[in-house]
């Protein structure tokens, strides 16, 4: 906090005296000591509506109940959050709410996650006294988005999503029409919630107005587990939860992973995450995942098991070795974690001297950026990359085009590719790499997902995707974030430390890490810019690096 | 965009704009004037007051749609605004009501073939000691009976 510290007032909640920060919401404060008060429309990422009434809490002295989203702590204040008339107005409040909602609860995707249910359940549990018919709304299960559906009879009218469209992603797609009980959310006539953040508004909708079209159906809310993770969609390495299924593979079609949740990480994200990160799950679990090591022998490709692919791999890459003539290129990927990349700058310079490394950041998509999160580089780790020394930066490393005059002059012997698609990136960088993939006499692909570059290789690695493996990457900023491993790797894939260290032994070093872990320990032993850090100095929220410069 | 002021109109914006703190205060007195010169208010309008006083087009439609007196859909040359609330009602406005339905062919909400009239029920008008009462575009009639609306509805041009 710059200038002077805030100045701390002490409140009574509900029996106990507290010390907060002046200018803290009484909502906020009661959070801070555990206790949680009912809320839609209060977010802590918008603006403040005061509109659902939902917050109500008793002030003594005060002849009214006031809004806790709003009104602030104050010395000598003394509060109630929770005696009777507090939840009679709760009640109430709730009783209004649900005068015109529909009776979806058992089709609507929200149920187990909807505010509205839980708050019911808590606070409500009345019997209804309605006798008059419901108002009908017009747009039901309504697409108005590429990711967002609407139903606007669900709506409590709380206008977090109307915040949110005009605050954060400023597009303003959204408003409340109307008046009294005709009120409803909708797009402005004609136009699309189309902005690269649109899905956020899915998840501040606290009940089921506003729902994920990708997730809608898939599985129900509570039959899914959660862990930690970072979106490896570009630099910026927004904090996410991942979102999975095991148990009832008959579900979503057998996918593991079933959605992808920002987590608030107000260093790098806030609450949100743009759409392009929140949909780039869907490789890990497609049917052209690389599922075994193949060897390819007459255009034909055979899984041989790891043992067999490893020997022959370190056996050809030897050879090319000895030749004089050429030279081993390694592709780097930024993409790749870092206890990988470590590994890899080990392995191929102690086992195979001489290699050359090669970085390229080019990706298949398109360099969005924005001053919200997006960012150009659209690889997750390039920042690491960076600090160990592994890009065209540091002079003995070459870039794609570097590396593709080497090629066509006849002086590589083997290229080892790490997740690049090389052929699949823009022209600007896959112009003349079909053709000459093929002037080059060895090419192995470790990777994730068969693709045009990985058909060409005669040795093809199976990698496990960032939530199958547990690893760290480097955002922008330099700040290190961890991935966790969620599930286990598809069928025989491997968690790329894992392939590289495999490969070294079978090169003929000794490399015995056990864990990711204790690859970063070492990393941060030997890279300057990692000194000092560890998983649990990282933790949830990350750590930047010392060297990371801005 | 297809629609805009001509220049007086724009010079009025102006004037209208000055009158706030906020340029986004004059959102009221634009749009009457919008609806005055376009006759009503399209989702093409809104987009357009919308560039004049720098607001995003959804927040516009938030205020038409809130207002019932703005007008979303065509109306006749002559709109009729015919109280039908308590003291009206008590003085005999359901009379007036049938009286006009029957002398124009409408039901409330419609408009007359030729485009002439349109015809609308609406809340009190807060001009009971009148009542009966109704508005014809902007000008308001008390003290109705049969006779003086028939005249009146005659009288209009
Ligand atoms: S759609 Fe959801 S977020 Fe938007 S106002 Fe309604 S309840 Fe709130
Ligand atoms: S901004 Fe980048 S890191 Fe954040 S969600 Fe989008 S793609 Fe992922
Ligand atoms: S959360 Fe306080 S009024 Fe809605
Ligand atoms: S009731 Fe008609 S003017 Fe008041």
């Amino acid at each position: 906090m710059s200038g002077k510290e805030k100045k701390t007032v002490k409140t009574v909640i509900d029996g106990k005296e507290y010390a907060f920060p002046q200018g803290t919401t009484i909502l906020e404060a009661a959070k801070s000591v555990g206790i949680e008060i009912p809320h839609f429309c209060y977010h802590p990422g918008l603006s403040i509506a005061g509109a659902c009434r939902m917050c109500l809490v008793e002030i003594e002295k005060m002849p009214k109940l006031q809004i806790s989203c709003h009104m602030t702590v104050d010395d000598g204040m003394v509060i109630h959050t929770n005696n009777e008339r507090v939840k009679k107005a709760r009640k109430a409040m709730l009783e209004f709410h649900l005068v015109n909602h529909p009776l979806d609860c058992p089709v609507c995707d929200q149920g187990g996650e909807c505010n509205l249910q839980i708050y019911y359940m808590m606070h409500g549990n009345y019997i209804s006294r309605l006798r008059e018919n419901k108002v009908k709304k017009t747009k039901k299960a309504f697409q108005i988005g590429p990711h967002v559906m609407l139903d606007q009879e669900r709506c409590v009218l709380c206008s977090r999503c109307v915040r949110f469209c005009q605050e954060i992603s400023k597009s303003n797609e959204l408003g409340i029409f109307q008046r009294g009980d005709r009120e409803e959310i909708d797009v402005f006539p004609d136009m699309q919630l189309n902005s690269p953040y649109s899905a956020n508004v899915v998840d501040i909708c606290p009940v089921g107005a506003l729902l994920d079209k990708d997730f809608r159906f898939k599985t129900r809310a509570w039959y899914l587990e959660s862990a930690d993770s970072i979106c490896p969609r570009c630099s910026r390495g927004c904090n996410i939860e991942i979102h999975y299924n095991l148990n009832r593979p008959w579900k979503n079609e057998g996918r593991r992973l079933a959605r992808l949740k920002p987590r608030c990480n107000l260093e790098v994200n806030d609450w949100w995450v743009c759409d392009e990160g929140r949909y780039s799950f869907k490789f890990i679990d497609d049917d052209n995942r690389i599922e075994g090591p193949l060897v390819r022998t007459d255009g034909k490709a055979r899984n041989t098991g790891f043992k067999e692919a490893l020997e022959l791999a370190a056996e050809s890459l030897r050879n090319s070795a000895a030749s004089t003539d050429v030279e081993i290129a390694v592709l780097v990927s930024p993409r790749a974690a870092n206890e990988e990349l470590y590994l890899l700058k080990h392995v191929f310079s102690e086992q195979l001297p001489g290699t050359r490394l090669v970085f390229s950041s080019a990706t298949p998509f398109e360099p969005t950026e924005d001053d919200i999160l997006r960012k150009k580089d659209k690889n997750s780790n390039t920042r690491g990359a960076e600090l160990m020394g592994l890009t065209p930066d540091s002079a003995q490393v070459w870039s794609l085009s570097e590396l593709k005059d080497a090629v066509l002059a006849g002086e590589i012997g083997a290229l080892y590719i790490c997740y690049h698609d090389i052929t699949g990136l823009p022209e600007e960088f896959s112009a003349g790499w079909a053709e000459a993939l093929e002037r080059i006499p060895l090419v192995v692909y470790q990777g994730t997902n068969t693709c045009p570059t990985s058909e060409k290789a005669q040795i093809i690695f199976p990698a496990a995707a960032f939530a199958e493996r547990e690893g760290t990457v480097t955002n922008f900023e330099g700040r290190v974030q961890i991935q966790q491993k969620v599930f286990e790797p598809l069928s025989e894939a491997l968690p790329g430390w894992q392939i590289i260290q495999s490969l070294g032994v079978a090169l003929g070093g000794s490399y015995e890490y056990e864990s990711a872990e204790e690859v970063f320990a070492d990393l941060a032993k030997n890279e300057p810019a990692f000194a000092g850090l560890s998983y649990e100095k990282i933790g949830s929220g990350g750590f930047v690096a010392k060297d990371a410069k801005a | 965009m297809s629609v805009s002021f001509p220049e007086k109109d724009r010079k009025l914006v102006e004037e209208m704009i000055r009158h706030y703190p906020h340029k986004k205060s004059a959102i009221g007195d634009v749009l009457y004037l919008a609806q005055k010169h376009f006759g009503y208010i399209t989702p093409e309008v809104e987009l357009y007051v919308a560039s004049l006083l720098d607001l995003p087009a959804s927040y516009v439609h938030q205020v038409v749609t809130f207002y019932s007196m703005y007008l979303k859909k065509p109306v006749g040359k002559y709109l009729i605004m015919l109280c039908d609330n308590v003291s009206c009602l008590l003085c005999g406005a359901e009379d007036l009501l049938g009286r006009i339905k029957e002398k124009l062919g409408i039901e409330v909400g419609e408009t007359t073939q030729e485009g002439k009239f349109t015809l609308w029920t609406v809340e009190c008008l807060g001009a009971c000691e009148q009542a009966p009462v109704m508005m014809i575009n902007d000008k308001l009639y008390g003290n109705l009976t049969p006779d003086k609306l028939d005249r009146l509805l005659d009288s209009l041009e």
